[in-house]
């Protein structure tokens, strides 16, 4: 309780205080828009975190090397997990639902495979980030969580926007209409890799080290809940979904030993009660077809 | 490089090969039996239960509360541990599956409530047990090995082997021949249909989860037994990324499919630690899943699915 | 043993009990009665580290319970806020960040984990608030740490494994002459993986030969050694030596004594306590290992420290509990932080102050411990006496030897 009592009595002495915090929310904010960008056309892909692993890695690598100043060598790390997506999505996207998912995941596990055998990476012991800064980070991290935003708002409306709302509405229907599914897939997961990169980069910022273990399934399955818990109908949910579940520890830090628990019961009731997810409301319905393509590919429903 | 390393192999005893594949087996029963509830689950529900790694931790944990700490006969904790993981599996079709199913909610949503299911177990794992590592003491299995030709066989492991290969080939009868297993298997092909057939859908798949997690609960304990290592998290990361191998590799869905590709990937891993290096097997065993996909997307011994939607 | 400090170190033991024992008359402290001297620790209770953080949470609430019961520290209370980081990097330096800016802390105990540390340390130090690691035996913890603001804030009393890593191998040779050795570590995290540097260098130092292929890397989430074991074991090592954390060192050496390996088991820090020598159990007899530690210690501030861990902590049977190393450093940090405290002479009102003072008194601090005479080094690390100890098959310990560092 002392957390929203503070954030509304005394928002700067809650911001000095959880500063590293609200950074991570923004982080996890970005983390989910790039795996909303691909779920919003109608792919489940769990290759955000190993995006996000390059990015980071290329822009500590250019800062602690070169002359690169921060936002470009973040740019940069955000541009080469975009050019390694073309080659992994070509084969990948072939797939679809849960195969698609399993596929993306391997290729993060190979990522942490190839940062542990690569000598510039630091292997097990990662790299100290000596040109980290929390307090600068938290800016570029906020001010690229708008922009990302404003421009996943905006794509709605568009030629590209509309042809993934096809594709997730219905995918035979979109390729019969002459959308070329397979491009704006690619489209989507290429800049899903893209966001997922500069958040990486934007993570190693924040933080004074990074290291395989940062990269690892588990976070991606927090990615996931995230989006899914707060709703992916829209850019709000996402976002909404990426700080309640990400400030949600910090708190119940008064429950200490149950905190987990109680996140877990408080994720099971979201799910359940609030369908459309934290951001979506309460109104049942209304997903209908929408939702039905969100079964794995398999014959026939599963409810009797 | 390459002539270094076959210089290397070449000059391994054959006893080195024998054992190392041994080995591989060995570690594939617990991936096997993992799998097979994982994939059991999957063929019914169609949903990934994330939340199969925790009660695969909670066969392992409770059967030394009870044996440790109730001072019960192991056989009788082993028996009272599976016993409540089939219970659990009925609770996690009530409390996370059940409600969405009744909704029509997207699959997606089962996944994060088995996801929050796991958190909650490992918790109260953490709360009661304790974050460190303990073991089954070594009284209560044999540990007695046997050495063969510079080979060395642990009756463990072979107790291991059977008890996997015994217990499939009993699901595999149940699945085939029993009333509740054709339900089983009706509600798989197709729900509505097996409705209309007279079949009680949700206790059906109530009656799956029960088996998947008295199977996943088993698995816990046996990998308990043979890695010394019982703690909140064995069930996580590494068990759980490559069960999800295993199924995919083996056909979603598909019980002799789990089997065989759960001895697979255990040899796998071995041939990849013997040939490349101790630092590549994590790595190799995902970049052999991704090629595994994206060459056969209906995994090795999958009915051919339509793929797309 | 050297004679002439025996004195020395009696002097020390009965002003810490003079002072321990309540003098709160004491004329420059008079400002202290009635105040609470607030401390943060930032510890493993779950995850990774699980296997430490609740015999350091037990530690340090033995050393409050103990100050504060005679008197506290110049008549103020000591309390210790105990936070989990779960083992991870990032929960580690929100909570650090957390104790600083809210919190109001004057200092920190923590992180359990290297891994960690080089999270969290950095933002303790551009807080400007002392932080002690009590269990960080990494490399460039302390002293040459690769921030850029420094790290003189950060102090640790934890014995580095560059120092008792290769004193546990010279002695090892010394008795069991090997001539070649195989290595495990896990390759993905800080503390097993400086580890590993430190073992080959130690072993090359004194002439064992580690061929290339006898080194075993994998993750830190490996559940299974089984083939790793088959493969080192093809080396016919003479010596196995294992640098890992929480309950892989355990299982290593179970499989390997399975597979019919006999010889001597050499690990680091990850061994140093009871956990892990209870997982191993017979299979574990003889593993040795550098350590800061050594219950049996015959001092009286061990003795005070072991009467009322025993009396405190049960084990499931209800008798009563052993501390470990883990368990005597977080002890000592605690005294530590009251020593500097009772000198510091803190404001209890300019935080920002009372952590400079905090930070310059610690530089100073020279009390009789349970690690023995207690002082930090300009570097602000440890240097003391190396114990070699080693697991007894019972889930305990036995001391072998002990190496005085001049």
């Amino acid at each position: 309780m002392d957390f929203f009592i503070q954030l509304f009595t005394d928002p700067l002495g809650f911001y000095s205080a959880h500063q590293l915090l609200i950074s991570q929310v923004g982080i996890n904010a970005l983390l989910t828009l790039s795996m909303y960008i691909t779920l919003n056309c109608g792919m489940l892909t769990l290759a955000n975190v190993g995006f996000m692993a390059v990015g980071a890695y290329i822009s500590v690598l250019l800062g602690l090397n070169t002359s690169v100043p921060f936002p470009a060598a973040m740019l940069i790390g955000g541009l080469a997990a975009t050019l390694l997506a073309v080659p992994i999505g070509l084969p990948v996207l072939r797939l679809s639902g849960i195969f698609l998912a399993i596929a993306t995941i391997g290729f993060g596990q190979v990522v942490v495979g190839v940062i542990l055998n690569v000598p510039a990476t630091g292997e097990g012991q990662g790299l100290i980030n000596i040109e980290a800064s929390p307090a600068t980070a938290i800016n570029y991290i906020f001010g690229g969580l708008v922009v990302v935003a404003f421009v996943l708002w905006r794509l709605r409306g568009t030629r590209l926007g509309q042809a993934w709302a096809a594709i997730r509405e219905d995918e035979v229907a979109a390729e019969a209409h002459g959308i070329n599914v397979a491009r704006y897939r690619l489209i989507a997961f290429v800049l899903g890799a893209f966001v997922a990169g500069c958040a990486g980069g934007l993570d190693a910022h924040l933080n004074f080290i990074i290291a395989p273990s940062e990269y690892q399934f588990t976070r991606v399955v927090g990615v996931l809940v995230f989006a899914v818990a707060g709703g992916f109908t829209n850019v709000v949910g996402p976002i909404i979904g990426a700080t309640v579940l990400t400030s949600l520890p910090e708190i119940l830090r008064f429950a200490r030993d149950y905190r987990d628990l109680i996140n877990g019961v408080v994720l099971i009731l979201v799910i359940l009660f609030l369908p459309r997810g934290i951001a979506g409301g309460r109104r049942p319905g209304g997903r209908g077809r929408l939702m039905a393509l969100w079964r794995w590919p398999r014959s026939g429903p599963a409810t009797s | 490089m390459t002539g270094r390393l076959l210089t290397q192999l070449a000059a391994q005893a054959p006893s080195f090969y024998l054992q190392q594949g041994l080995n591989g087996i060995f570690s594939g029963s617990v991936y096997a039996l993992f799998a097979v509830g994982y994939t059991l689950v999957f063929g019914v529900l169609d949903i990934l239960n994330l939340a199969h790694s925790a009660v695969f931790m909670a066969g392992a944990v409770l059967a030394l509360i009870f044996f440790a700490n109730f001072g019960l006969p192991f056989w009788l904790a082993v028996v009272l541990a599976i016993a409540i993981c089939g219970a659990i599996g009925y609770g996690l079709d009530l409390v996370a599956f059940r409600p969405l199913r009744r909704r029509g909610a997207p699959h997606i949503s089962s996944l994060i409530t088995s996801i929050a299911v796991a958190l909650i177990f490992v918790s109260l794992a953490e709360n009661n047990f304790g974050a460190n590592s303990q073991r089954y003491p070594a009284s209560v299995a044999p540990d007695a090995s046997f050495h063969v030709g510079g080979v060395v066989i642990d009756q463990l492991s072979i107790l291991i082997l059977l008890v996997t290969l015994g217990l499939m080939a009993v699901l595999a009868v149940v699945i085939r021949r029993t009333r509740p297993g054709r339900a089983i298997r009706a509600v798989a092909e197709n729900p509505r249909a097996a409705a209309l057939m007279g079949i009680n859908v949700d206790r059906t798949i109530a009656l799956t989860l029960v088996i998947s997690s008295a199977l996943g609960g088993l698995a816990g304990i046996l990998y308990g037994l043979s890695a010394h290592d019982i703690s909140p998290y064995i069930g996580r990361d590494q068990v759980e990324l490559k069960g999800l191998a295993v199924i995919v590799v083996g056909g979603m869905g598909s019980i002799t499919g789990a089997v065989v590709a759960g001895y697979l990937l255990g040899l796998i891993e071995v041939v990849a630690l013997v040939t490349l290096g101790s630092n590549v097997r994590t790595g190799v065993a995902f970049a052999v899943l991704f090629l595994a996909l994206v060459l056969f997307p209906s995994g090795l011994f999958g009915r051919r699915r339509e793929r797309r939607t | 043993m050297h004679r002439p400090a025996f004195g020395a170190i009696l002097v020390v033991i009965s002003a810490l009990a003079v002072a321990a024992c309540g003098s709160s008359s004491s004329s420059s402290s008079s400002s202290y009665s009635g105040k609470t001297i607030k401390l943060g620790a930032d510890i493993s209770l779950t995850g990774g580290g699980g296997v430490y953080g609740p015999q350091q949470k037990n530690g340090i609430q033995v050393a409050v319970d103990m100050i504060n019961a005679n008197g506290g520290v110049n008549g103020a209370q000591l309390s210790v806020d105990v936070q989990d980081d779960k083992s991870d990097q990032q929960t580690s330096a929100q909570v650090t960040q957390t104790f600083i800016q809210q919190g109001q802390v004057v200092g920190i105990i923590g992180p359990t984990l290297s891994n960690s540390a080089v999270a969290a340390h950095p933002v303790a130090q551009s807080l400007k608030t002392p932080m002690l690691a009590p269990s960080t035996t990494g490399q460039h913890i302390v002293g040459d740490c690769p921030y850029k603001d420094g790290c003189t804030y950060i102090f640790r009393d934890s014995l580095g494994e560059a120092t008792a890593i290769p004193n546990n191998v010279k002695y090892a040779v010394s008795q069991i002459h090997p001539k070649t050795a195989v290595l495990f570590y896990a390759n993905d995290d800080k503390f097993s993986s400086d580890g590993a540097v430190i073992f080959k260098q130690a072993l090359a130092d004194n002439g064992v030969n580690l061929p290339a292929d006898g080194v075993q890397q994998f993750s830190k989430n490996e559940t299974d050694f089984k083939s790793y074991v088959t493969t080192a074991l093809s080396k016919t090592p003479d010596v196995l030596t294992i640098s890992s954390l929480g309950g892989i060192p355990a299982k290593i050496m179970i499989e390997a004594r399975k597979q019919g390996y006999t010889g001597p088991i050499l690990g680091g820090n990850g061994l140093n306590t009871y956990q892990v020598s209870q997982q191993a159990g017979a299979q574990g007899k003889g593993a040795q290992s550098g350590s800061a530690y050594w219950v049996g210690a015959d001092t009286s501030a061990n003795k005070t420290f072991v009467d009322a861990y025993k009396a405190k902590f049960k084990d499931q049977s209800g008798n009563p509990q052993l501390p470990d190393q883990i368990a005597a450093q977080a002890y000592t940090a605690v005294l530590i932080y009251a020593e500097a405290a009772k000198n510091a002479n803190l404001t209890f009102s300019d935080t920002a102050k009372d952590r400079d003072s905090l930070r310059a008194a610690m530089e100073k601090v020279s009390i009789d411990s349970p690690l023995g005479q207690f002082s930090f080094t300009s570097q602000h690390d440890v240097k003391q006496k190396v114990w070699i100890n080693a697991f007894d098959g019972n889930g305990g310990f036995v001391n072998l030897t002990s190496v005085d560092i001049s």
